[in-house]
């Protein structure tokens, strides 16, 4: 345990001190006054899309983070044999997964927090200046929906754990962790078109390419069901079976990838 | 008794696809004793570093058996007793030293006061100190190889695994080094260490192993070396005649022919007999040397005798 908890602190550390999280940082910040600035334009729709930037500004950040920062804090350690350093110490391989997982997934939320309150702020002046057009809005399904996109962060730094245990350079675990994510964003969509009465007159689409897809639907994170910018934006409510369901499939998809990629690292030799 | 013994240790590497495989290790026996320096030295490629994984678990023999203590190593089973510096450490470039330190120590399992006290001990040995909070990015080779040393020998370690620890270092960090592995000696600790300096290796090891071609070739013993007892002349002599020879062996002188050149090593206690008989016999002194024979003359005949 106190293998984890060291790694999770250094890792931490060389997280937030990464030059590249300032230029993340001034994007959202961008983001969140370009929505100040234009926010008049849309007259009735101001609430809703008020809401909808902030949390697409937050999501957009989180990716940029794992995808620039967090994949380096693991994948560079193999990649630059630093790993070589850390495995020479006490640390078991499996303390060293979930040390860098937790590590990374602390940068994420710390930098994420700060920007959540900055997004807070936006949302807050915006409400402040044009009340009559926040009808439905309530903070509660706003910060719901903003927890919602750390959930999704924290499922994507997983992957990336995961794929940095399999691949020997960084470049690699960045490919296929976007990979995934497009995947995981865009199978609900795929799926929900298969099912429909307009896929079943399609002749391209076999019988056999359709159970390939739904095999892969299981196998690949669906990172639809955590988002919850819709009912954010209009105020509705959310059911708690609908926010359990996400949240335990979260827990068991990060569960198991750390498991994976715990068992593939105790296999994998480092020359 | 036997710290760590590899025995008949064989190791493939697989580059890829369509590619050839690599014999990195073939059937390295050798072992390591408790408190002793143990130099391992070779060309590129001999397979030293490839030896040194093994030994951290970092990679597994693909046949034969490493000890530690008796027992075949298992995955953490030597951590705790080791210091192990690479030989180009790449470090977190964002942490400073002193945050490097503190991860080592609490991973190692040592409280914050014994940290902040070894830490600084060899922060002050190394000359870090001063650069203790300066990120580890802004530090230069010779001080990246240095805050390694740090690292490796925070948890005071009882085996220190060396690997190439001059290399980027100038002649004042060399003889900081070489000042501190002589003490890690004096404590009782034992090294084990990989370079190519062989001046290095011979002043410090108790033993030398030379590998190449991922085999040990030779084990030689300090005492294969004269001029490290530190009381021996070593003299270039004119040619001598058979009975001369056997004269000046029996007196207690060891010699040598080296490229036609003569060489007679005296030991302080039958130095003046020697120096009589030679005087006696009109035997011209051409020149003294340092060297009994150097380990890079026996490192470049072995290396040639393998390659032929």
């Amino acid at each position: 345990m106190r293998g984890i908890l060291s790694l999770a602190v250094i890792t931490f550390k060389e997280g937030i001190r990464n030059r590249s999280l300032f230029g993340i940082a001034l994007l959202a910040l961008f983001l969140f006054g370009l929505n100040i600035t234009v926010a008049g334009f849309f007259m009735r729709d101001i609430g809703k899309v008020t809401v909808d930037m902030n949390l697409s500004a937050l999501s957009v950040a989180g990716l940029l983070l794992v995808f620039f920062v967090g994949v380096n804090l693991m994948a560079k350690d193999i990649d630059r044999k630093t790993i070589h350093l850390v495995l020479s110490k006490p640390i078991s391989r499996i303390e060293y997964i979930w040390g860098k997982y937790l590590g990374i997934l602390f940068f994420v939320f710390v930098s994420l927090a700060i920007l959540l309150a900055l997004s807070s702020a936006t949302v807050f002046f915006l409400h402040g200046s044009y009340p009559d057009y926040f009808g439905q809005f309530t903070w509660s399904v706003f910060f719901v929906a903003a927890f919602f996109v750390f959930v999704k962060i924290a499922l994507l730094v997983s992957i990336v754990v995961f794929f940095s245990s399999i691949t020997t350079n960084s470049f690699i675990t960045l490919i296929f962790s976007v990979c995934a994510f497009i995947v995981g964003s865009t199978i609900e969509e795929v799926l929900f078109y298969l099912r429909s009465s307009f896929a079943a007159k399609e002749l391209a689409i076999s019988d056999s390419l359709r159970h390939l897809l739904e095999i892969v639907s299981y196998l690949v994170p669906n990172l639809s069901v955590f988002d919850f910018k819709t009912e954010a934006a209009h105020g509705l409510a959310i059911g708690l079976d609908r926010l359990g369901f996400s949240l335990a499939y979260a827990a068991v998809y990060i569960t198991v990838l750390l498991l994976l990629a715990s068992l593939i690292f105790r296999r994998r030799e480092f020359n | 008794m036997n710290l760590i013994s590899f025995n008949n240790v064989c190791k493939t590497y697989d580059p890829g696809l369509f590619k050839k495989k690599i014999q990195a290790v073939n059937d390295l026996s050798f072992d390591l004793q408790q408190g002793e320096v143990f130099g391992l030295i070779g060309p590129n490629g001999a397979g030293k570093s490839t030896a040194i994984r093994m030994l951290l678990g970092l990679i597994r023999p693909d046949s034969g058996t490493i000890f530690y203590k008796g027992r075949p190593l298992r995955e953490g089973s030597i951590q705790q007793d080791i210091g192990y510096l690479p030989e180009n450490p790449y470090l977190y470039d964002h942490l400073n030293l002193l945050e490097l330190l503190t991860f080592c120590g609490r991973s190692s399992g040592l409280d914050a006061d014994a940290i902040s006290e070894r830490g600084t001990a060899l922060m002050t040995r190394l000359n870090l100190l001063e650069a203790q909070k300066r990120p580890l990015r802004t530090f230069s080779k010779g001080m990246l190889q240095r805050a390694g040393i740090c690292f490796a020998l925070l948890h005071d370690p009882s085996i220190v695994i060396l690997d190439e620890p001059m290399s980027g270092l100038d002649p004042i960090g060399r003889k900081m080094v070489f000042d501190l592995v002589m003490e890690l000696k004096g404590e009782g600790k034992t090294i084990f260490f990989c370079s190519h300096i062989l001046n290095d290796v011979e002043r410090l090891c108790d033993r030398i192993g030379l590998m190449n071609r991922g085999g040990l070739v030779r084990l030689f013993a300090r005492a294969d070396f004269p001029q490290n007892d530190g009381n021996t002349v070593i003299l270039h002599v004119a040619p001598l005649s058979a009975p001369q020879r056997h004269d000046l062996q029996a007196l207690g002188g060891r010699l040598r022919q080296e490229e036609g050149e003569m060489l007679l090593a005296v030991a302080e206690d039958c130095y003046h007999p020697v120096n009589r008989y030679l005087e006696q016999q009109g035997v011209a002194v051409l020149g003294g040397r340092s060297e009994w024979v150097s380990l890079e003359e026996l490192f470049m005949g072995i290396i040639k005798e393998q390659e032929a």
